[in-house]
């Protein structure tokens, strides 16, 4: 498959309304060349919205979405060579097979990637000739993101692309996106998933009723919010609480169901100061463990609201 | 276009895959195939003793067979896609979605036309039916009917919302035709009202046209007409599907719809009318059927209210006389009238509207007694038949203008000048029904 181009994406001031509803309230990003972009937000933030904007499939009541610098509302015929697409809410055929599917849409491009490649990239060897209804929830998602590959593309767009999916299945499409990377590919992604987010993105826009609130990269997100780390320990010996609260950085202190919570603004001078405590007292760690904090708490902070209550009710 | 060549070898990709996943499903095949040869059975069965079996009836079974095709195997077939979501996938395609819904329709057609081929062939092999006369008309009936029954099919599909509600939207459209659009029931067996309202649905002029290769020398005008009405219609529905196709479920149609719809709905009643007025609807009879068949019901529904007046510049008919029009000074054009031998033929339905003829070209030609042979005219017709039978007749010529033949020119009466037999056709409505009026005494003289 000859390397593809990395093409950039600049999104700009885009508004799209249902009716009375405002979908997208003037979302603004960018995603260069080569990188992975995730919109992050809870269902009905605008994610899917966004990314249709961006595909072709709907058009924005106003804004502008460029393609590697081309106005891809202008050109979209042009612009949907240049990307690779995986939605939700879109199936094929029952009695349609990988291979014929991947014959058919190679067919609708110029620079097509060969197909039997494709079957081989994505594990669909034993599965190419079956119907479509006799594949597994799995080997679907690998047919629809060989699809997404089929024009061999400088971007790839995916909307949850591991919604629904088994950890298994989850982690083999992980290790899939990091390759777009790697293939110089540019990603464009939407996710419900904190951890999947950081993990796999080098960049996210947090998106919440329709607007983008916060755009960096997931440690500098988390770097800027004014959440405190945690420190949860148990010891063979009980700990002194006075000693516990006097350790620098800590803030509050509180026990539960045998182990000690330490909330702290320093983590290393508080690590330091409890191995010192232990050591001294003559005590032995049963269990040490440190929850730095998370987007979870970035989105808190931005929004006012737990994640968990926004997102209650997803799969 | 760029990339235009990939997109055209995706289209025809496209256009063979519909091809192939409509033979591999029973439910199409049930409905595209195996349902109109039962239509085919029951014909068969009903119109069995007719020699050759079926030759009068081809028409309406090939336009059952196209409208299953079109009118369901269609939207059923593109709504189901669009409620999975495949038509969502096809958009993130480099190709406007006109082309993809095109390679579609031309699967259809496809699909459909073998369809018809194999309902001929059936018929040949089960009763003997014939093969269409004229090959090349049967071709471009075909291709007619089916590609403006597939402009139905796309507004059908536009305007449902699932699966059912296809089905629902398509009976609308399917059973009127059916039942009172000379589709399953041949227009000649239908009440007179029925027959007009034909007038207004395609599935009759599909009847018509399919049913003109069937039949002996084509080349009259119908065949034109026919086609034209289908087009109108086929085009009108088509443009109006293609502007509220939906790609994907759960979006609403828009308010906009009902202009479409509306436009759409419009080819048919212009074409309705457009018949109409060229006297396409005239009421058809069962071959044989005279002014005996008239019944009193057809009689009595005939109306006078939009009749000129009888002084007025069109259908003129003077006061009552009865010496033989001597005093008005029309005494030995009556001695014509009785001697002339097209108003004494044996077949009383025939004479009277040969008579008729003559009021209508001496009212055309400003006769300066025009008024008068218009009287004598009724006169005589009074003294030859009963008045009982005379009513009959008139209706029939009133219910029936285009039966029977009409006298364009009577130089032997004095009435030279040539008129057209469809004016004539026209007039003798209105004398018709004037005497008719009179006989009946809803005219007072």
């Amino acid at each position: 498959m000859p390397a593809p181009i990395s093409v950039s994406v600049c999104v700009r001031n885009l508004v799209r309304r249902y009716g009375s509803v405002e979908a997208l309230r003037g979302i603004s990003f960018e995603v260069s060349p080569g990188e992975i972009f995730g919109l992050l937000g809870p269902n009905g933030a605008g994610k899917t919205t966004a990314l249709e904007c961006v595909l072709g499939l709907r058009r924005p009541d106003s804004g502008s979405v460029l393609i590697a610098g081309m106005d891809a509302l202008a050109r979209p015929g042009v612009a949907k060579e240049l990307i690779g697409a995986q939605i939700q809410a879109a199936t094929l055929q029952d009695r349609i097979t990988p291979r014929r599917v991947l014959r058919l849409f190679a067919a609708f491009y110029r620079n097509p990637a060969p197909v039997e490649g494709l079957i081989e990239k994505f594990g669909l060897s034993e599965a190419a000739d079956a119907r479509f209804d006799s594949l597994s929830g799995g080997q679907r998602q690998r047919l629809f993101l060989a699809l997404a590959f089929v024009n061999n593309p400088g971007l790839v767009v995916l909307d949850e692309p591991t919604a629904g999916l088994d950890p298994r299945s989850r982690r083999e499409l992980h290790d899939i996106i990091v390759d777009m990377r790697r293939s110089g590919r540019t990603v464009l992604l939407s996710t419900h998933d904190l951890d999947e987010a950081h993990r796999l993105c080098d960049r996210i826009g947090i998106l919440d009723r329709g607007m983008i609130v916060a755009t960096s990269r997931p440690d500098d997100l988390i770097a800027a919010t004014a959440a405190r780390s945690t420190v949860v320990v148990r010891t063979v010996r009980p700990l002194d609480p006075a000693r516990l609260a006097s350790l620098t950085g800590v803030e509050s202190c509180r026990q539960e169901a045998g182990r000690w919570i330490l909330v702290t603004s320093n983590i290393n001078e508080t690590l330091f100061g409890l191995a010192r405590c232990v050591e001294l007292g003559a005590n032995e760690f049963v269990d040490l463990q440190v929850i730095r904090p998370s987007l979870e708490e970035v989105f808190l902070s931005l929004t006012g609201r737990p994640w968990a209550d926004s997102t209650r009710g997803e799969p | 276009m760029r990339g235009g060549r990939g997109n055209l070898r995706g289209v025809f990709q496209h256009f063979l895959l519909s091809l192939e996943l409509n033979l591999r499903s029973k439910q199409a095949i049930a409905y595209g195939y195996l349902v109109p040869v039962l239509f085919l059975v029951a014909f068969g069965s009903v119109f069995r003793g007719e020699t050759p079996a079926l030759l009068g009836e081809m028409g309406q079974i090939l336009t059952i067979t196209i409208l299953g095709g079109a009118c369901f195997g269609l939207p059923t077939s593109l709504v189901a896609e669009r409620e999975r979501g495949i038509w969502r996938r096809y958009r993130l395609l480099p190709v406007p979605t006109s082309f993809l819904v095109g390679g579609v329709l031309a699967a259809r057609l496809v699909i459909v036309i073998s369809a018809v081929a194999l309902q001929i062939a059936l018929a040949r092999l089960a009763y003997g039916t014939p093969f269409p006369a004229h090959l090349l008309l049967a071709a471009a009936g075909v291709f007619i009917v089916t590609a403006s029954f597939l402009g139905l099919g796309l507004l059908i599909a536009a305007l449902a919302d699932d699966v059912p509600a296809v089905q629902a939207v398509g009976q609308c459209v399917f059973l009127p035709m059916i039942l009172i659009g000379g589709v399953g029931i041949p227009l000649i067996a239908l009440p007179v009202w029925a027959q007009r309202v034909s007038g207004f649905m395609p599935g009759r002029y599909a009847v018509d046209l399919l049913q003109l290769s069937y039949g002996k020398a084509p080349g009259n005008n119908e065949g034109y007409f026919n086609g034209l009405a289908l087009a109108v219609i086929g085009v009108s529905a088509a443009v109006s599907g293609a502007k509220l196709f939906r790609w994907e479920a759960g979006r609403r149609i828009s308010r906009s719809a009902w202009v479409w719809l509306g436009a759409a709905l419009s080819a048919w009643i212009i074409t309705g009318v457009a018949a109409a007025l060229t006297g396409r609807l005239a009421p058809r009879q069962p071959p044989n059927a005279g002014y005996e068949a008239v019944s009193e019901n057809q009689i009595a529904a005939i109306t006078y209210d939009d009749l000129p007046g009888d002084a007025e510049f069109i259908s003129r008919l003077s006061r009552p006389f009865n010496d033989g029009g001597e005093a008005e000074g029309v005494g030995p054009f009556a001695a014509k009238l009785k001697a002339w031998p097209p108003g004494r033929t044996s077949d009383a339905g025939q004479s009277t509207r040969n008579l008729l003829s003559v009021a209508v070209i001496a009212d055309a030609s400003r006769d300066q007694y025009e008024g008068e042979i218009a009287r004598l005219v009724y006169n005589d017709l009074r003294s030859n038949l009963q008045d009982e039978q005379l009513c009959r007749v008139l209706a029939w010529i009133v219910l029936y203008p285009q039966e029977g033949t009409v006298i364009t020119s009577a130089p032997e009466l004095g009435l030279e000048r040539q008129y057209t037999e469809r004016f004539i056709r026209e007039r003798t409505d209105l004398y018709a029904r004037k005497f008719l009026g009179r006989l009946r005494g809803k005219i007072r003289d």
